[in-house]
């Protein structure tokens, strides 16, 4: 899996309506998760907060309720709003959103709205070095020497903060960040030798 | 490509449908006691039947697909028993079922390999299993009592400490993911490919029951718990 998901959250009271939408963008071979609601006050539990988010919204939902939809607004700045049009609405509604989707609209006209709006979906780099520096294997060492990030800040003569940032890339390019876990690393890639 | 597609669960939605779905549901209805043989029941009718509180089903049943619960979903959530009963089953599948699994595997790899760095993984698993029992009988022996002589209304001093409680979860979790990069990208393992292959899809299966487990923990039981603690000191 080299890209992380658009998740798409449909707020929309008719289950014809959703299962229709969720066909269309299920089978455009593109990384959406999809789910449904029918009410818009559930949308905090709905939100994937490691993805990018869409909400696309019937409109009509938000009769009387255009102050929720505000606060909701604000309140998750990164969601794209998009509104799915399927009768009149006035302009002064439809301008809250960042994008409509009509009705009628071809699947793929669809899907590229979407896509537009959802950003980029993010790319995890798979080529990042995994080889450990020097400066990293030292430090890998007196870790599991027993020392604390203080003692080898002190025995290494840098800043504590330079440690941490050390170790937060041996995690990053190794995967392991447990002391026994390291431990077992280093002797694999024979940094340190088993006695006996 | 990979289709997802989650429903929210709700309670009338058919529970077969949900577990034709997400088959992680069928570890959640083995948690509260429910048989799989469900017919074309509603989640609400299981619940019935099953003498299951509805509020509690389906928040714990849409942590399964994905949906943490907002605050109106935890305020419903009253049979604080029934959270503790799924805690308590699921330690028994992770002592009985998946650890021993676990175990087994890493013996047929070892009778097969002459590398020491086998040795190595079993050493850090044992450990890492101790550590697991360990907390799960500090869980189950006096966490859970005393959660549940507080429910029953009584304030008597008991040895728990809500502080050292949460500090111990995330250990667990780091140590299960350092298990599975191990084996993906650091030992050299290159027979029982078979064996290796079981044995990372029950650490894969493990990780999401166990994550579940722990957020029902701390985001779940630990707030409730701390209301009933703040209530009953104000009177």
């Amino acid at each position: 899996m080299d890209k992380q998901r658009t998740h798409i959250i449909l707020i929309e009271p008719s289950y014809i309506v959703f299962e229709g939408l969720s066909q269309i963008l299920l089978k455009s071979n593109n990384h959406f998760s999809i789910c449904h609601h029918t009410d818009l006050k559930h949308i905090d539990s709905l939100i994937k907060k490691e993805n990018n988010n869409v909400v696309i919204l019937n409109p009509s939902m938000l009769q009387n309720r255009n102050n929720d939809y505000i606060k909701l607004k604000n309140n998750h700045p990164s969601i794209s709003w998009v509104a799915l049009v399927y009768s009149y609405f006035d302009q002064e509604i439809l301008r809250k959103f960042d994008s409509q989707i009509n009705i009628t609209e071809p699947p793929k006209d669809i899907i590229s709205k979407i896509l537009k709006i959802a950003g980029p979906q993010k790319t995890i780099t798979t080529n990042r070095p995994v080889a450990l520096t020097e400066r990293e294997t030292d430090i890998l060492l007196h870790l599991i020497d027993g020392l604390s990030n203080k003692e080898i800040a002190n025995t290494l003569s840098i800043s504590i903060h330079t440690v941490i940032s050390h170790r937060k890339n041996i995690t990053e390019k190794t995967g392991i960040k447990s002391l026994p876990g390291l431990t077992i690393y280093a002797i694999t890639k024979k940094i340190i030798q088993l006695d006996a | 490509m990979q289709h997802i597609r989650k429903t929210y669960i709700s309670p009338a939605t058919e529970v077969a449908e949900l577990i034709n779905e997400n088959y992680h549901l069928l570890l959640f209805l083995e948690h509260l006691n429910i048989d799989f043989l469900v017919y074309d029941k509603t989640v609400q009718q299981v619940c019935e039947e099953n003498n299951i509180d509805l509020n509690v089903f389906i928040v714990l049943g849409n942590l399964y697909n994905g949906f943490f619960p907002n605050k109106e979903e935890l305020d419903s959530l009253k049979d604080i028993e029934l959270i503790i009963l799924f805690l308590r089953n699921s330690h028994l599948y992770y002592r009985n079922e998946v650890y021993p699994k676990i175990l087994k595997y890493i013996s047929i790899l070892r009778a097969h390999n002459t590398s020491k760095d086998i040795a190595l993984v079993e050493r850090f698993f044992k450990d890492y299993f101790n550590e697991v029992v360990e907390h799960m009988g500090y869980e189950d022996e006096i966490v859970f009592p005393y959660f549940s002589q507080l429910l029953r209304g009584d304030t008597q001093n008991s040895n728990f400490s809500v502080k050292g409680y949460r500090e111990h979860h995330s250990d667990i979790e780091v140590k299960l993911s350092d298990l599975k990069n191990l084996l993906l990208k650091h030992i050299v393992i290159k027979n029982e490919r078979t064996t290796r292959r079981k044995f990372l899809h029950t650490l894969f299966e493990l990780e999401f029951d166990l994550g579940i487990h722990s957020s029902i923990e701390e985001k779940i039981l630990l707030p409730l718990i701390e209301n009933i603690e703040k209530e009953q000191v104000h009177g």
